[in-house]
């Protein structure tokens, strides 16, 4: 720490982000779901616990609410009188948006959950001492926490599963939080390859677990701030930009009448100004078409 | 000559106001009422502070120091750690947020404050003080006692203004 | 009647007071014992809790605080009571805190000693609480000071030694006093030690008034700001039920209230088993009593005009959380706490009830528990119902081990208090001396100003 460098670096020290920042650069790390393709399979879950060393908590812990799915399918219907009302209901993969303001790092008392350079909110697990002040604080409720030593508890990656475990995620002891991390380990190997290759890394370099996974392709993942990246155009196609608090669509449905626009894209919670990482379209509806 | 010390016990504020008004006025050899005489009470007193004269306290200065430099340590202390090589950047913020700072720069302000005028406090009193060679529990009781120390020779005057005053009890250190 | 008998000769106060330091009796034994089981019950579920993880604690997602964090304010809040009794009213020159702020003080310290041991609980990483602290290390790893909890930590500790320190200079005079009249032993070298020499000369007395007025300037703001850290906690999050702008004097209000309901406990008991009511007389139980009143009202209002803004405002989240609160899960605690805060103080509001020891010493008892609710009910239902609808509906009630450790804290705040008060005074000798000493001058004055009028001397 030096007063000198604070003292040089002072107007860059003062600035608000992302409003009066500059764009990430070269990487923002950014997703799109697509929630009408998206079929609740939970294939994205499944091989998010895979990849991630995630432990199945069993049974009781999970009804009692201390699951540790970090991507989670969260289903959502009306209660309009049917038979069967989760018949028609919609699916919400739910995992951490990685806020550019996010509300969970202002607040951790050591500092364990950081922004990164290129765009990801960082849990650092050595540094974690479980106060989670981060939890109570995230609007979406996507950090989770080892209430238990999972490493040493049995049953948490019964016989045989043990022997997916991934050797490039560590382990999480008693006492430290996490939440999804965009498969940083993925990105780093990719950013790792590109840079003795002298490039940048290319849109599809670097798959996330649950893109991998998902049977439908409702998951994009890349470079926000690369024009040429499928996830850029997706957002740019929808309208939306990640340091505004509403979004295209909801002022073009508010101006029409009857049947909404064409987009599609949405953030949830923007109005809360996290500014979110991960684009939702909106899934069809019965009624719009 | 030798310094002789003698301790006189009264029962009241205005009788040892008197006593001190009396050995001010008088003049005896080898005592001076300024330096010689220590005034020794139960409970504080401005009113012995009235007729011993101001004396300057300065454990204020100690306080506004402590506090001045508590206040600024903190705040270059916190800013230059957040300024550091790597300068994470939290939830949007500012790296060198002001709010926070501002907060934390509060509590060491009165931090310093507090620590520095407890220090000025036991370096102005002169605490931890070496024990008077005379000394009576009465006067944490609830006598007000003078000590003074004087050459022998005036040690009768002195015994003698005590008297007059009507004290209740007069210590003589014992002899060399 | 009076706050004092301005008669009482000084030589008398040193003696009742002394005292109380004499070799217990076989009572406070017993209750020390009984103290320390309860600290048993505490350390043996941390000690569970430490071994196996917090989930023995009954926390989910996404209801991740619980008892500890309520404690916590409950203790620090409890806390205020000797910085409003020591320095607020001295700076008011209400010298009736006099024969009371000495274990008001104690009372301070200890509480801001159980609180601390909250903040270490409730970590799910105890053994590395040190990260918390700036200290240089070669990584260049700092804490971060943007966080409210992280305030807590330099709030709490710049706040409890403060008052350890006020609370010690403050005692160095009657430290002397035990000095001068204790038999040869070790609590004769105690007070030796620890009275620094101190003599009440001239210049003693001068330095220490000064000193105590700058402290007591100085602990003032520094109460306030560390309970309205504490509510930051809460306030400075996004949370709907706890960002709202009136919180910092909402707590400090529920703190001071807090305080004044345990001061008022702690006399009862302490003027019966010292036989103290020569000092801590019905005048003064009087005082305080309408002091908590008063500071009741404030607590109420705040929290009425809480309620109220939530419902001008249009944030659905928000009043969602009000109404849980209301009608939820917790409701019964919810409306507890309201009854105890709100209704309940009425009582002091008579005057047949203002000097009924044991009708005051049960409502005081009732004011903590609406006070702890108090606490409880901030953190838990904005967890039940906060903006994520996939988040709702779920029961999350502590554990056994939690009620454990809560249970466990007021041993060791009695622990502490107990021993305090046999190894130190806990009436201010020399302060109790200087009231009866100013008054019966302020009344000698009053008789002679009255005689020359009588006789038809006019003084004006």
């Amino acid at each position: 720490m030096s007063v000198s460098n604070l003292l040089e670096n002072w107007s860059e020290f003062r600035h608000f982000h992302p409003v009066d920042d500059v764009p990430h650069n070269p990487y923002k790390w950014a997703m799109s779901i697509d929630l009408d393709a998206c079929s609740g399979c939970n294939a994205c879950s499944v091989a998010c616990y895979a990849e991630n060393n995630l432990p199945v908590v069993g049974r009781e812990k999970y009804l009692h609410g201390q699951a540790m799915h970090w991507m989670r399918i969260e289903r959502y219907w009306d209660e309009d009188g049917r038979d069967f009302p989760d018949q028609g209901a919609q699916f919400l993969p739910m995992m951490c948006q990685q806020c550019e303001a996010a509300p969970c790092e202002t607040v951790c008392p050591v500092g364990a959950t950081n922004h990164t350079p290129d765009g990801i909110n960082s849990q650092i697990y050595n540094r974690c001492i479980g106060s989670r002040y981060c939890s109570a604080n995230c609007p979406y409720k996507v950090r989770y926490f080892n209430w238990y030593d999972y490493p040493t508890t049995d049953n948490v990656w019964p016989a045989e599963m043990n022997q997916q475990l991934n050797p490039d995620v560590t382990v999480r002891g008693k006492g430290v939080m996490e939440k999804c991390t965009f498969c940083i380990q993925r990105v780093t190997v990719a950013k790792n390859n590109a840079k003795s290759e002298g490039r940048l890394v290319h849109d599809g370099d670097v798959q996330t677990a649950c893109q991998q996974a998902c049977p439908t392709s409702a998951i994009t993942f890349g470079n926000l701030v690369d024009p040429a990246s499928r996830v850029h155009k997706q957002w740019q196609a929808q309208q939306v930009e990640l340091d505004k608090d509403a979004q295209a669509k909801d002022k073009a449905n508010d101006k029409e009448e009857g049947g909404g626009s064409d987009l599609r894209g949405y953030r949830i919670f923007e109005e809360l100004r996290p500014y979110p990482s991960v684009m939702y379209l909106e899934r069809v509806r019965e009624s719009a078409v | 000559m030798s310094k002789r010390h003698l301790l006189a016990l009264f029962n009241n504020f205005d009788e040892a106001e008197a006593v001190v008004r009396e050995l001010r006025s008088v003049r005896i050899s080898g005592f001076d009422a300024d330096k010689d005489m220590i005034v020794k009470s139960p409970i504080e007193h401005p009113e012995v502070e009235e007729f011993l004269g101001d004396k300057p306290v300065r454990v204020q200065w100690y306080t506004l120091g402590g506090a001045l430099s508590g206040g600024l340590l903190a705040f270059f202390l916190i800013s230059g750690s957040q300024a550091n090589f790597f300068a994470q950047m939290k939830g949007g913020k500012p790296i060198v947020p002001f709010p926070p700072n501002f907060v934390l720069t509060y509590e060491m302000f009165i931090l310093g404050g507090v620590y520095i005028s407890v220090l000025g406090f036991l370096i102005c009193a002169g605490l931890p003080a070496r024990r008077s060679p005379l000394y009576s529990a009465k006067v944490s009781e609830d006598q007000i006692g003078i000590l003074v120390q004087s050459d022998e020779a005036s040690s009768g005057i002195l015994k003698a203004i005590f008297t007059k005053h009507r004290a209740l009890e007069i210590q003589e250190e014992a002899g060399k | 009647m009076k706050d004092i008998r301005e008669d009482i000769a000084w030589a008398q106060i040193n003696t009742d007071v002394l005292k109380s330091l004499e070799n217990p009796r076989k009572l406070y034994w017993v209750i020390l014992l009984i103290a320390i089981a309860m600290v048993g019950v505490a350390v043996g579920c941390e000690i569970y809790q430490y071994n196996v993880g917090l989930g023995v604690a009954n926390f989910s997602n996404p209801h991740v605080w619980g008892l500890y964090i309520a404690t916590f304010i409950f203790w620090i809040g409890m806390s205020h009571s000797g910085t409003l009794l020591s320095a607020i009213l001295h700076l008011m020159h209400a010298d009736w805190r006099k024969p009371i702020y000495r274990f008001a003080e104690a009372m301070t310290t200890f509480s801001l000693m159980t609180a601390g041991l909250f903040v270490a609980v409730h970590l799910g990483r105890v053994w590395q609480v040190y990260y918390a602290l700036p200290y240089p290390n070669w990584r260049q790893v700092w804490p971060n000071f943007q966080s409210p909890l992280l305030w807590d930590a330099m709030a709490i500790f710049t706040y409890l030694s403060s008052s350890i320190l006020f609370l010690y200079v403050g005692m160095i005079p009657d430290l002397a006093i035990c000095r001068d009249n204790m038999n040869p032993g070790w609590r004769k070298k105690l007070y030796t030690a620890l009275s620094l020499g101190w003599e009440g000369t001239d210049r003693q007395w001068r330095n220490f008034r000064v000193t105590y007025l700058t402290i007591a300037c100085f602990l003032i703001p520094l109460a306030v700001s560390v309970h309205s850290i504490v509510a930051s906690d809460f306030a400075m999050s996004q949370q709907p039920g706890w960002h709202i702008t009136s919180f910092p004097p909402y707590f400090v209000a529920g703190a001071l209230y807090s305080g004044c309901a345990a001061i008022i406990t702690l006399f009862i008991i302490l003027r019966y088993v010292f036989k103290f009511e020569e000092y801590m007389t019905l005048s003064i139980l009087k005082k305080i009593v309408r002091l908590t009143f008063a500071i009741a009202m404030v607590w109420t209002y705040l929290n009425l005009i809480e309620y109220a803004s939530v419902w001008y405002g249009h944030d659905q989240a928000s009043k969602d959380v009000l109404i849980q609160k209301a009608i939820g899960p917790y409701a019964p605690f919810w409306w507890a706490m309201n009854f105890c805060g709100s209704i309940v103080p009425f009582i002091l509001f008579f005057k047949r009830y203002q000097t009924h020891i044991p009708v005051l010493f049960s409502v005081s008892i009732l004011l903590n528990l609406g006070m702890w609710l108090e606490r409880w009910m901030i953190v838990a239902p904005t967890f039940s119902h906060g903006y994520y609808p996939w988040t709702w509906d779920h029961d999350q009630w502590p554990s056994l081990v939690q009620w454990g450790i809560v249970f466990g804290s007021f041993g060791w705040f009695t622990l502490l208090f107990m021993v305090f008060c046999k190894v130190f005074p806990s009436v201010s000798m020399y302060e109790v001396k200087e009231m009866v000493y100013h008054r019966s001058q302020a009344t000698k004055k009053l008789e002679a100003t009255g005689k020359m009028a009588a006789a038809g001397k006019g003084a004006h």
